[in-house]
């Protein structure tokens, strides 16, 4: 494969972000990490508070990726069935079956939003589960493939009440968990606000030019950079500390105010998880010209990738979010690269 | 009978002269509280010497000095009718005042207008000032002082032989001024000898000299010049910048926004990262420079100056 070739990918890939960027405002992080996804050919976990902008995000990618969008809202009733096929009685009055949201676009499926996944019951999530990490699923005796699909999934970690935590099993099937924040940039709130343009999703999506990526030559490009972004033997040995320190912190030095670190963790990061990390790090490496990764590409994906997949003990899971911030910011701090 | 009259107002007038001015015993008189500041020496005074004694006296409110008791400038007083030669040539008076009392110093200024073949016993006199409160007055002495007074020469023939005293020793041209000047530009020349040896010195004995990269920069002149001594030396420098900055450091910002005064090296830091990457991440990235290990040790040497204080060199 040609540098070139390479080089208008990346083009193209830049072009979608201005998209995004341009009707999704202050979103410049989220919208850098989702497009590394969307070329590493990771699921994401996305947290955030609701009316954030999270489906209008995701809407507005699958536009610029072409490809069919499906999206199903997690609630304590839903059933693994609900997702492959939904039954009702035509005006023939004779049952009839519908493809559920996981079959209705068959193998374009490009992006499949599950809001507040939390809410499914386990049943649900196994089901996902297994989706994402095969990307097929057999019904109504068929093996059905989802070649393209990538699944977003969006918990609310602030609402406890009736939600099923997910588990760390299921954690580590997506590659990155995305906080989406409201930007706090004043000048960008009040347009949020008072700019009409906002004010409907549908008609700002359609805002962005379609098709800017083909959905269903992702998974090739992605081969092809991946292969094509190098690692060098210090960077592996830096990577491989990184590692580490996610399983033995107290190893490296690395410490936590008012926490004894060495009773921390109880597993750290996989090597699914780091695989996914290196994915995302040579996709960062990619979109900022270069050849080879640099330690700053890892750490432009180190927290997203690998923080979701941290278990820590019991005592101190309720502060997880503020404890993993802290831990891999440490983490970087003090290790070396060279 | 006029007569016996006439004494019996007189002693009247005296009782009742007697009642007002109380006879104050000084070393009694609870109202006065006396400090005496006397000359250091009491001996070798001569003819024209001015003697200066002061008396420091508190006394308990309301009671307020009585400025005309004052003793008066060139007044030479005498006893047995012979003038003593010690005359007031000047008093100086200040005065406090507090919550319960007021404070007046005295400053007397004596001069010697006497003189003698051998030496003699002199006295600075007594005085007696008096105090009231508009009702009651009371006066207070102020003790005599004694000293020495000595004659203007040696009475008689001196043999100088028989004179010599090794406690006298010969007459010295003053040279304190020269001297003084001698220490002040030695101790300039040691400050400028030791500010070069900061400057230029490679060694550590000095405070300061271990920094992490005066460390660097030692270790640097000891690598061999090849490819290996090459990523060396980058590694002693990501190691010295890593210790300055306190945390792992990727890129100029990290350092910067930790020690300010790196800013001033911000175009070589961020050259130093380049030359990283190449070095270690990304062979195929150029680095821009001919002579990269001589740029390091001149790199190296810009830190050191910005870590001691001293600024690019």
């Amino acid at each position: 494969m040609s540098d070139k070739q390479l080089g208008d990918w990346r083009k193209q890939a830049l072009e979608l972000e201005t998209e995004i960027n341009r009707v999704v405002v202050g979103q410049q992080r989220p919208v850098r990490l989702i497009t590394t996804a969307i070329f590493s050919r990771g699921h994401v976990l996305l947290e955030g508070d609701v009316g954030v902008g999270k489906t209008t995000l995701l809407r507005a990618f699958t536009r610029g990726i072409g490809g069919g969008y499906e999206r199903i809202e997690g609630t304590i009733d839903l059933m693994p069935n609900d997702l492959v096929y939904h039954t009702y009685l035509g005006e023939d009055g004779r049952p009839h079956v519908d493809a559920g949201p996981l079959l209705r676009c068959g193998e374009n499926l490009a992006v499949f939003f599950f809001n507040e996944i939390n809410r499914a019951r386990p049943q649900v999530h196994s089901l996902l589960l297994r989706v994402m990490a095969e990307r097929t699923l057999s019904a109504f005796n068929t093996e059905h493939h989802f070649p393209h699909m990538m699944v977003f999934a969006d918990r609310n970690q602030v609402e406890k009440e009736e939600t099923f935590e997910i588990p760390s099993a299921a954690r580590d099937r997506f590659m990155m968990e995305i906080p989406i924040v409201v930007p706090s940039e004043a000048a960008l709130m009040e347009s949020l606000m008072f700019d009409t343009r906002f004010h409907n999703a549908d008609k700002l999506v359609e805002e962005v030019k379609p098709d800017i990526l083909h959905f269903d030559k992702l998974n090739h490009i992605a081969t092809v950079l991946q292969d094509s972004v190098q690692a060098s033997p210090k960077l592996r040995q830096y990577a491989l500390d990184l590692w580490r320190a996610t399983r033995t912190p107290q190893q490296f030095g690395i410490k936590v105010e008012g926490i004894d670190v060495s009773r921390m963790i109880l597993a750290g990061a996989s090597p699914r998880g780091m695989s996914m990390m290196l994915r995302a790090a040579r996709v960062n490496a990619w979109l900022n010209n270069r050849e080879a990764i640099l330690p700053e590409d890892i750490h432009a994906v180190y927290h997203e990738t690998v923080a979701h997949r941290l278990v820590f003990s019991p005592v101190y899971e309720l502060r997880r979010t503020e404890l993993a911030r802290e831990l891999l910011n440490n983490t970087i701090n003090t290790i070396a690269a060279p | 009978m006029k007569k016996i009259l006439f004494l019996l107002l007189l002693l009247a007038s005296f009782t009742l002269m007697a009642a007002a001015i109380e006879d104050a015993d000084p070393e009694q008189d609870a109202r006065v509280k006396m400090t005496t500041i006397e000359p250091e020496r009491d001996v070798g005074y001569t003819m024209g010497d001015l003697i200066t004694r002061s008396i420091i006296l508190k006394v308990k409110k309301p009671y307020l000095l009585q400025e005309t008791s004052l003793p008066i400038v060139g007044y030479e007083k005498r006893r047995k009718g012979q003038v003593s030669g010690i005359e007031l040539a000047k008093i100086v008076t200040e005065q406090t005042t507090d919550a319960d009392s007021t404070t007046y110093t005295l400053h007397m200024t004596y001069q010697v207008f006497t003189s003698n073949v051998v030496a003699k016993p002199a006295a600075l006199p007594p005085e007696y000032i008096k105090f009231s409160d508009n009702k009651t007055l009371f006066e207070y002495r102020i003790p005599s002082w004694s000293f020495r007074i000595s004659p203007l020469a040696v009475f008689g023939n001196v043999k100088v032989e028989k004179d010599m005293s090794p406690f006298r020793g010969p007459l010295l041209m003053d040279v304190s001024a020269e001297q003084q000047r001698l220490k002040f530009f030695s101790i300039g020349l040691g400050l400028s000898l030791l500010c070069l040896l900061y400057i230029i010195a490679a060694n550590d004995w000095l405070p300061g000299m271990g920094g992490a990269f005066a460390k660097a920069y030692r270790d640097l002149r000891k690598l061999p010049k090849d490819m290996q001594g090459l990523q060396q030396d980058v590694e002693l420098l990501h190691q010295a910048l890593n210790t300055c900055a306190g945390v792992s450091v990727f890129n100029a910002e990290g350092l910067i926004t930790r020690h300010a005064p790196f800013a001033e090296l911000k175009t070589e830091l961020e050259q130093f990262f380049l030359l990283s990457r190449t070095v270690f991440f990304e062979p195929t990235a150029p680095s821009g420079l001919q002579n990269p290990e001589a740029w390091l040790r001149q790199f190296c040497l810009n830190c050191r100056h910005v870590e001691r204080g001293l600024g690019k060199a």
